[in-house]
């Protein structure tokens, strides 16, 4: 899952980005509003977590712009300002939540959790494809009794195809909404984590799991 | 305890009706009861002249007309008219048969003015009485005569009369103006409560607006539109104040705000930073770079938290100075050589154009606080590559400094809240959580407690200017 941060306070900015890429998401960051609008205009992003005062740009400002541009994209407003007009004016501009420093890391992972299911409608954080069992608090990923171990880009990937369960997602979409923007990779490396994916969670004597679909992309699932 | 004012003017008003009542009561009895009684004595006295007409002297014989004797008013009890005539020797020539036995007291006025007086009668009853000596006509002449020739003939008569119904009606006048007075009194208490009552409304509904303004809703004003006169400055002048309170409680709110944001921001930083390292076992060099990393914010929030500390105690007055002979020029030197580093890394030139022997007596830890904070305030904003200059001019009994930098990209309005708390120029706000917007306010601060002043000026395209004017003499109290 791919998110930005758009947070001026370069301490902040800097371990939460840590932080969020250890949780295995694509991370994008910025301390400048402008760019941040920039990189929120030209991205699909799952998250974004977004500071109110900012330079070039305010937040707020950022808000509406994305919005009225048509922005999908579940925006995050994390702020010191934390009186109730602040929180109604930022809800009500189109944020889908709003937490106020200093908070802790756990619930802000918890919040961006929330957001990403309600972006692919999950509200169960476990989810059940066939007998493959992904826990998305934890992280972990069963087929059938047997746990299986991924590396955080190969959970990333399974995450983003069991969250679009049953719909064929192309190799564009994961390369966006898994790889951050100066990654080098380019969406051909899709096709090599889709083989180590596969080399994991395909079991002999099993049904197949992951379904390559021709000149579109890959779907999770049941056989078509 | 003060008497409200409602209950001062209904006591002041039903007084002055009372005083009022009670005077003009007084006059109209006073004039009513003499208008009375000149009515009765001339009645009287129209009786008692009838009398003297009708008396006859025929040679010595003293006659009084059949026909008067019979008139009714001296034979009628109820009427009780008496009358006695006496001759110049003491003799009673005649008397009313209603007197009986007693007699009326002599009065002994002429016939132009008679002597009126009060009696009271053997049955307690007053009466009013007239008398006047008068020379009787003669039998042969029809005419009533004064004349000092027949003044040893002169008789003398007295009439008098029950002067109850007078008495009554004077009475009644009595008991009808008390009560006549007594009830306008009743009635004008009710009337004042009422008048005033009414009079006072725009005055309570004041009150009951002011009542209604709590803490929350310090914008609300006092909107009473039917104000009398004399009350409508009362009403602007607590409007204006209102509008005071607000804007002082606005900027108490931004104030406690700001310093909450400036604390939280930091705290965020510190907390995550510690949270993400504890996520999972991390090598000794990271523990430490992340240490670093917190003690460089806790550097950062003590330092503001001091400025703050600074700023309360500059505003209550309790920082005390001690004057001595500063050398300005030096003391700006020190001041860069702990920005010189960070001047560097922007490649910013500094030049100091104070004359040396340029001195100025003032607090050097402060003023040297004062020159930190406008160096570091220039460092920060100066464009890369540019300049920042310090020039000093002695002016008759005040010293001016100039700070100046290139780069600025600040419009007049924007540089006129230079000097408010927390205030940055946002697109110039580079490093955040390192400078929280006090800098400047303390510089303002500071100087005026010194008994100087600030001058913000970007007249000049691009270039950033604070000038400072400092008392050569220093601060005139120890204590500001």
């Amino acid at each position: 899952m791919r998110l930005l941060i758009v947070e001026d306070y370069r301490p902040l900015q800097q371990s939460l980005t840590k932080g969020l890429r250890e949780a295995g998401f694509a991370v994008d960051t910025t301390r400048d509003g402008q760019e941040g609008l920039w990189y929120a205009m030209g991205n699909d992003y799952d998250v974004i977590i977004l500071d109110l005062m900012l330079p070039g740009i305010d937040g707020l400002e950022i808000l509406k712009r994305l919005r009225a541009k048509g922005r999908q994209s579940h925006i995050l407003i994390l702020t010191a300002k934390d009186t109730l007009e602040d929180r109604v004016t930022g809800l009500d501009l189109g944020a889908d939540d709003y937490l106020v420093k200093p908070f802790a890391f756990k619930e802000l992972l918890a919040r961006v959790r929330a957001l990403l299911r309600r972006s692919y409608r999950q509200k169960n954080p476990r989810i059940k494809v066939k007998d493959l069992r992904i826990d998305l608090t934890t992280q972990r990923v069963w087929r059938g009794r047997q746990e299986i171990a991924l590396t955080p880009r190969e959970y990333g990937l399974l995450e983003y195809l069991a969250m679009r369960a049953a719909e064929t997602v192309s190799r564009t979409d994961i390369w966006e909404h898994v790889y951050e923007f100066n990654s080098a990779a380019s969406s051909n490396v899709v096709d090599v984590y889709i083989g180590y994916l596969r080399k994991k969670i395909e079991q002999a004597g099993k049904p197949l799991l992951i379904h390559t679909v021709r000149g579109r992309g890959y779907f999770l699932g049941g056989q078509t | 305890m003060t008497c409200s004012l409602r209950t001062r003017l209904v006591i002041g008003t039903v007084g002055t009706i009372v005083l009022l009542l009670t005077v003009f009561s007084l006059i109209l009895y006073v004039m009513i009861r003499r208008a009375l009684v000149n009515q009765f004595d001339a009645s009287l006295l129209s009786t008692a002249r009838m009398l003297a007409a009708s008396v006859e002297q025929d040679g010595n014989e003293i006659e009084l007309e059949f026909e008067v004797r019979q008139l009714p008013e001296f034979n009628d009890p109820q009427r009780q008219t008496y009358y006695q005539i006496w001759r110049p020797d003491g003799a009673v020539v005649a008397k009313s048969p209603l007197l009986g036995a007693d007699g009326l007291l002599r009065l002994e006025g002429s016939l132009d003015s008679p002597v009126f007086g009060v009696l009271r009668a053997g049955n307690g009853q007053p009466q009013r009485t007239v008398g006047f000596k008068f020379i009787p006509r003669l039998s042969d002449s029809n005419r009533v005569t004064d004349s000092h020739l027949t003044k040893e003939q002169a008789l003398t008569l007295v009439v008098a009369r029950d002067a109850s119904d007078l008495h009554r009606q004077l009475y009644l006048l009595q008991w009808l103006l008390l009560i006549t007075s007594g009830v306008t009194m009743a009635l004008s208490v009710f009337v004042a409560a009422i008048v005033v009552r009414r009079g006072l409304e725009p005055l309570n509904s004041i009150a009951n607006e002011i009542a209604a303004i709590k803490e929350d809703n310090l914008a609300a004003r006092i909107k009473t539109t039917s104000v009398p006169a004399e009350i409508m400055p009362i009403k602007s002048r607590l409007n204006d104040l209102l509008s005071r309170l607000e804007d002082a409680f606005k900027r108490e709110r931004r104030f406690t705000a700001d310093v909450a944001h400036e604390l939280r921001t930091p705290l965020a930083g510190i907390r995550s930073t510690i949270e993400v390292t504890l996520t999972r076992a991390r090598d000794q060099n990271e523990y430490k770079r992340v240490l670093c990393d917190c003690q460089a914010i806790v550097e950062n929030m003590q330092t503001m938290v001091s400025n703050l500390l600074m700023l309360a105690r500059l505003d209550a007055q309790q920082i005390s100075f001690h004057s001595e002979q500063i050398r300005l020029a030096e003391m700006v030197n020190s001041c860069w050589r702990s920005l010189c580093d960070k001047a560097l890394v922007r490649e910013t030139g500094f030049e100091n154009r104070i004359p040396v022997e340029m001195i100025c007596d003032s607090d050097p830890e402060h003023l040297s606080m004062v020159f930190m904070n406008l160096l570091d305030n220039a460092v920060e904003y100066t464009n890369n590559g540019g300049q920042i200059w310090a020039t000093g001019r002695q002016a008759d009994d005040s010293i001016e400094i100039t700070v100046a930098n290139t780069g600025c990209t600040l419009t007049s309005e924007q540089a006129s809240q230079v000097f408010d708390c927390f205030w940055r120029g946002d697109s110039s706000r580079k490093d955040a959580g390192v400078h929280c917007g006090l800098g400047l306010a303390l510089v303002q601060r500071i100087v005026r407690a010194l008994g100087g002043y600030t001058i913000v000026d970007v007249q000049n395209t691009e270039i950033f200017t604070i000038r400072l004017a400092l008392p050569a003499r220093g601060p005139s109290t120890n204590f500001y």
